[in-house]
This record gives structure tokens, C-alpha cells and sequence, in this order.
């Protein structure tokens, strides 16, 4: 009986209400969201490699060398040459190894360059290897394969054809439009950037290649593109290595560092991996320090509602007590109110945040290689929600108590 | 000065007996009546100024306050003998409320502000649902019975009406489940002079038929002569 007056009274003042619900939910929107933001982007790319112990780059920084190299996110700004790799991949210590090239686009997917070392030993999630949707891996000369995602956009199956432009932007000033490759696998969907990678051989990319520095000789556009970025024929972004014993990984990267060939990075992708998270670390913190404030002020302006209309409700108090409620039903009401608005704040909040994340879902795998998962909110998330919805309890019992006293102390008497 | 009379179960509607009433336990009573009592159906006007301790006897008489010494007793039970929820719960079976303004919540309709006593009290939803076959159709044949039975008034939201139509929406909240007593706090001093005679005589024959006894608080005598008695507060409160 008390709940029904409770919800005729919000529906009353449904502005006020509305705008505190808007408030609690986009307060509460902003802390899921920035918390589901951490933690899938931890799980998205602590999923993306696995199984892969060193990876070996131009001198660089390693948390640029593990993102241009695994999650395809800005260019790495030196090569290593043909050989090194080579070299890494006759060590004695080393299992396998599967060389890199990046630089080249397909309507705005990267081009990885490789061999059909990647189809065999590349790993990711726990350990899982790369399946094949449709065809096969390439074997050498003018064939691709395709990630699930590229095929699924651009409507490609095998036996299409797919010509390589060179250099990483989206729209890019020069097709080798002479050397089309045949497309004769489709890899299974994975979740990662891999998704969106098209995969050729070196050998390929290397004639691309050879007809483009043909074409720069007469045209400096192109020339000059070609030194900003791109590969060029012989040269390797980095490569990824398999240690037949694990424990030795430290060893071996610490050997490689000092290579005499040429100045090496050799990384530790889980290590590496744990930097980009000390750098992101605080700006996550900030965010969500950010995002709590944002709560309390979300609660605040509830807070504020309700005792604005506590000298309203001082009258109706006075005709409630006179028809026998007692003060514990009328701080009930109010109580119930500030429930009953955190509750309704908290279920719009985390519908919008599911909402968000199907819509962001697209262009957060495009743009950042992040892959959301849309799973039912983490024990994390349950807690979150629940401190927010006893924060607006307590919140409730501040204006609850005061209108108990007044009632208590006004009695039946209607004070205006 | 002769004592006062024993009190009889049943024999008075509200009946107060040497009670004392100060704000603060020490600090100098505001209040202090030796007898006071209501019989049944009566119709008492209790005249004074603003300032008189009227407030505070009509809170005593509905048990939101409670006196410091003596009994008051409403239809033979001493209100300070119960407890703070027992007593909310008493007069919501067995006492009305009429105010001189602001009768109705804004947020209900006039037929649920009508019902609303039988939210909070099983006697009187039962005593209307025995009249009428439920609380709502109780409300309207009252609200019909206070002239407001028109559809368009009933379906506009209750602050919409004038104050007249609200004191008589009041006073069919007052009466729904036949309540003993029927307590009017200045329930005519918003109201123009012929409107007050007119919703005198519609309070007087609704409470006859409900069988409540009224007792009628206000600082203007001008209506006394419509009641059985007329009491000054001066003569019965001395502090």
C-alpha cells in the first residue's frame, strides 16, 4: 500500500524523476562501461597471441613493436632484413619461427606477409591454432588467404581475386594492379585482429614490390610514399619465434639483443603486454575515478530532488498521519522513492551499456582491434551495481530520517 | 469545584480527563484539562484563538501527541495507554480529519483520496465495502451525496478543484467507513460566509447518517449557533 502511494507520488513529479533516473543511469552507464572497457580490452588482447615466445623487431620500443607486430595498431617505424631471420630461424634454441611483413593494405585490411609457418604455428586464445572456414593455406606465388572478417565484408570467397595497394591507409595512391592474387583460404572466425588480416607470401609481396620500384623510378609521389612506409623487397617487420624450451625465452632474448648483424629487439609478448597495461593502468584509474565521482554526482542530484521535495510532502504528511500513517510509513515513502529512482537508474544504465557495446561492438574491432564479448555483467559488475544501489539507500535514509522527525515533531499540524 | 465525572466505557465518543500537556518534559504546560468529553453523535464547536493549544488538543484527541498526565480516552480506550503504532492505527479506525486547507495529495485522484483511510485501516475498507460493495463505490456515493458526483469533476486531478469542492472531498475521506468521530480543524475558514452554512449542513447530515460525532475546531464563532454545544477552549484549557 505504502509502494503503490510511493509510486503515484514519482509519477507525480515523473520529470524530476525521469531526469534523476537519466542521471543515475548515465552515471552508471559511464562506470560499467569504463570497467567492461578494461577488462575486455585485457581479455581481447591477452587472447590475441599465445604460444608465441619472443618477438623479434628493428631496435623500437616493445610495446610499439608488440602492437604494430600482433594487434596491427600503428607502423613500425624500422625492418629487419631476410637474413636475420633466417639466422633466428637456425638457432638451435628455436623451434619456429614465422617471419612478418606488414606495410601493405587491401581496401584499407592489412596485408601480413608471410609463410605457411603462420598457418602452422600461430596460436592464439588458450593455445588454440588457426582453422580453416573454406580452402587452404597458400603455397607460394600469387596467392592469398583471407581473415574471416575481410572475407564476410567484402563478399570473398576462394578463387576471387585481390590486388595489394601499397602503404597502410585506407585509401592508398597505388594499386599493383598487375599482380591480382587468387584467394584460396578463409580462416575461421578467432575474435582478433587476425580477423581482419590478409595473408600473402613474402614471395608475393616481393613481386609487388619489384614492379613498384619500377613504376618510382618516374613517378616521386610514389617514391616518396614508398619511403614513408611500406616494405621493401627483402625486409621483414619483425618475426615471431617458438623456443623449444620455454624457460629459456629470457636467455635467448637477451642473446638476441646482441646480434651483431643488426640492432634487434627481441620481446616477451605476456611482458611486454603487462606494459601497455602500467601505461593504460592510469589512465584506467583516472577514468574510473572520474566515473565514480560522476555517481556520486548522478546521487547527489537525487539527493538534492528529494529534500526540495520534502516541504511539499510536509502538507501530505500531515493528511497521511491523519488517516493513520505512522512516521515510519511516511519515511518509508521517501525511502522507498530514492530505492525505488537508484534501482530504475541502475537497470537503464546497464541496458544502455549493452545497447552501447552492440553498437560499438563494429568500430571498436575496426578501429582499436578490440573484440567485445556481449557476456551477462562479470561478479565485478554485480558489485559495482550493488554499491551504487546501497549508496542511494543510504543516500534515501538522509531525507527519510528528516521527514521522520518532522513528522514527529508536526504531528497533524499542517505547516506550509 | 466539583470533581469530574468517572469515565463509563462507551459512554462518551472522546473523553480527556486532568490531562496535562507540555512540550518538553519540565518546561510550562501549554495545555491542562480537567474534562472534556463527546457523546456520541454530538455536534461540539470548540472556539479559539490561534495560539489557544488548539493545535495540541486536536493532536492529543488523535493520539499524534500524548499528555504528560492524565487519560484520554476515545470510545473507552486510553490512547495513552497504547502504543505509537497501536494508537496510528486506532485513529485511523475510528477518527476523520477534515483541515481548513490543503485536504487533498495532490497525486491521487479525488476518489483515491476518498479511500485513502482504508489503505491504512481494515475497519473502515470493511465497513465501506458492507455499505457499498467495495471503498470505490463507497467513495462515490458519498462524493454523490456531497454534490460532486459529476464524471468531469471526478476525473480532473484533485488539486483542480475549487476549495469548497476540496473541504467536501475532505469530508467524504472524513466519513468513508462511518469513523466515531469526525474532527474538522478550521474546515469552514477558507470558505466564503453562505458557502459556510451550506457545507455545515452537508458535514451535519453526513455525519447523522454515518452516525459520527463531530467536533468542530475554529477561531470564528460566527457558526457556533449550528452546533448542539459551544465550548470556549479559555474555559476548559487552563494551563
Amino acid at each position: 500500500m505504502i509502494s503503490s502511494l510511493a509510486w503515484k507520488s514519482l509519477r507525480h513529479r515523473r520529470l524530476t524523476a525521469a531526469l534523476t533516473v537519466a542521471s543515475i543511469a548515465l552515471a552508471m552507464l559511464l562506470l560499467l562501461g569504463v570497467e567492461r572497457m578494461r577488462t575486455e580490452s585485457r581479455t581481447s588482447f591477452a587472447a590475441t597471441i599465445s604460444g608465441t615466445d619472443l618477438i623479434v623487431g628493428a631496435r623500437s620500443s616493445p610495446v610499439h613493436l608488440l602492437l604494430s607486430c600482433v594487434f596491427h595498431i600503428g607502423n613500425a617505424t624500422n625492418n629487419i632484413r631476410r637474413d636475420t631471420a633466417r639466422a633466428l630461424n637456425e638457432r638451435p634454441d628455436v623451434a619456429w619461427t614465422i617471419p612478418i611483413a606488414l606495410g601493405d593494405t587491401h581496401r584499407g585490411y592489412r596485408v601480413i606477409g608471410t609463410t605457411a609457418a603462420y598457418f602452422e604455428h600461430f596460436r592464439y586464445a588458450t593455445g588454440r591454432s588457426l582453422e580453416f572456414e573454406a580452402g587452404k593455406p597458400f603455397a607460394a606465388g600469387a596467392e592469398a588467404v583471407l581473415g574471416a572478417e575481410v572475407a564476410r565484408r567484402l563478399r570473398y570467397q576462394t578463387g576471387s581475386t585481390v590486388v595489394i595497394a601499397h602503404g597502410a591507409g585506407d585509401i592508398s595512391f597505388f594499386q599493383h594492379d598487375d599482380r591480382p592474387l587468387h584467394v584460396v583460404g578463409i580462416l575461421g572466425r578467432t575474435g582478433t585482429p587476425v580477423d581482419r588480416g590478409v595473408f600473402v607470401p613474402l614471395e608475393a609481396l616481393d613481386a609487388v614490390h619489384a614492379a613498384a620500384n619500377a613504376q618510382a623510378e618516374s613517378d616521386p609521389l610514389a617514391a616518396a610514399l614508398k619511403q614513408r612506409d611500406g616494405t621493401s623487397s627483402g625486409s621483414l617487420t619483425a618475426v615471431m619465434l617458438g623456443l623449444k624450451t620455454r624457460s629459456n625465452a629470457l636467455a635467448v632474448q637477451r642473446s638476441i639483443g646482441e646480434y651483431p648483424g643488426e640492432p634487434l629487439t627481441a620481446i616477451l609478448p605476456g611482458v611486454t603486454l603487462q606494459e601497455v597495461w602500467e601505461i593504460t593502468g592510469v589512465v584506467e584509474r583516472t577514468l574510473f575515478a572520474v566515473s565514480t565521482m560522476v555517481v556520486v554526482v548522478g546521487l547527489a542530484g537525487m539527493l538534492v530532488a528529494l529534500l526540495t521535495s520534502l516541504s511539499e510532502r510536509r502538507r501530505e504528511m500531515a493528511i497521511l498521519r491523519s488517516v493513520g500513517a505512522r512516521p515510519a510509513h511516511i519515511a518509508g515513502l521517501i525511502l522507498g522513492e530514492a530505492t525505488l529512482l537508484t534501482a530504475a537508474g541502475i537497470a537503464l544504465g546497464v541496458v544502455a551499456l549493452y545497447a552501447g557495446l552492440l553498437l560499438a561492438r563494429g568500430w571498436l574491432a575496426a578501429h582499436f582491434g578490440l573484440f567485445l564479448a556481449v557476456a551477462w555483467p562479470s561478479a565485478h559488475e554485480f558489485a559495482l551495481m550493488a554499491l551504487v544501489a546501497a549508496a542511494g539507500f543510504l543516500i534515501g535514509l538522509l531525507p527519510a530520517w528528516r521527514i521522520y522527525r518532522m513528522s514527529v515533531a508536526d504531528g497533524m499540524t499542517v505547516r506550509i | 469545584m466539583n470533581s469530574p465525572t468517572p469515565l463509563r466505557s462507551n459512554d462518551a465518543v472522546a473523553a480527556l480527563r486532568d490531562v496535562v500537556f507540555a512540550w518538553q518534559a519540565g518546561s510550562p504546560p501549554v495545555l491542562r484539562v480537567r474534562q472534556f468529553d463527546v457523546a456520541p453523535r454530538e455536534r461540539v464547536f470548540l472556539r479559539g484563538p490561534s495560539g489557544s493549544g488548539k493545535s495540541t488538543l486536536l493532536n492529543l484527541l488523535a493520539g499524534v501527541a500524548v499528555p504528560q498526565q492524565g487519560a484520554v480516552s476515545i470510545l473507552g480506550t486510553d490512547l495513552t495507554k497504547l502504543s505509537g503504532a497501536a494508537r496510528d492505527r486506532f485513529r485511523a479506525d475510528h477518527v476523520g480529519f477534515v483541515f481548513q486547507l490543503f485536504n487533498l495529495i495532490p497525486y491521487l485522484t479525488v476518489v483515491e483520496n476518498v479511500t485513502l483511510p482504508c489503505l491504512f485501516s481494515e475497519r473502515r475498507r470493511a465497513r465501506a465495502v458492507a455499505t457499498s460493495g467495495s471503498a470505490d463505490r463507497e467513495a462515490l456515493r458519498l462524493l454523490e451525496h456531497l454534490d460532486l458526483a459529476d464524471p468531469v469533476l471526478l476525473a480532473r486531478t484533485a488539486t483542480d478543484l475549487s476549495v469548497g469542492q476540496q473541504q467536501r472531498v475532505a469530508v467524504a475521506r472524513a466519513l468513508i467507513g462511518a469513523p466515531e468521530l469526525v474532527i474538522a480543524d478550521e474546515a469552514t475558514s477558507a470558505l466564503d460566509a453562505d458557502r459556510r452554512a451550506a457545507f455545515l449542513e452537508l458535514l451535519f447530515r453526513e455525519c447523522a447518517a454515518t452516525g459520527s460525532a463531530v467536533v468542530f475546531v475554529s477561531h470564528d464563532a460566527s457558526a457556533a449557533h449550528q452546533f448542539d454545544r459551544s465550548i470556549e477552549l479559555r474555559e476548559i484549557n487552563r494551563p
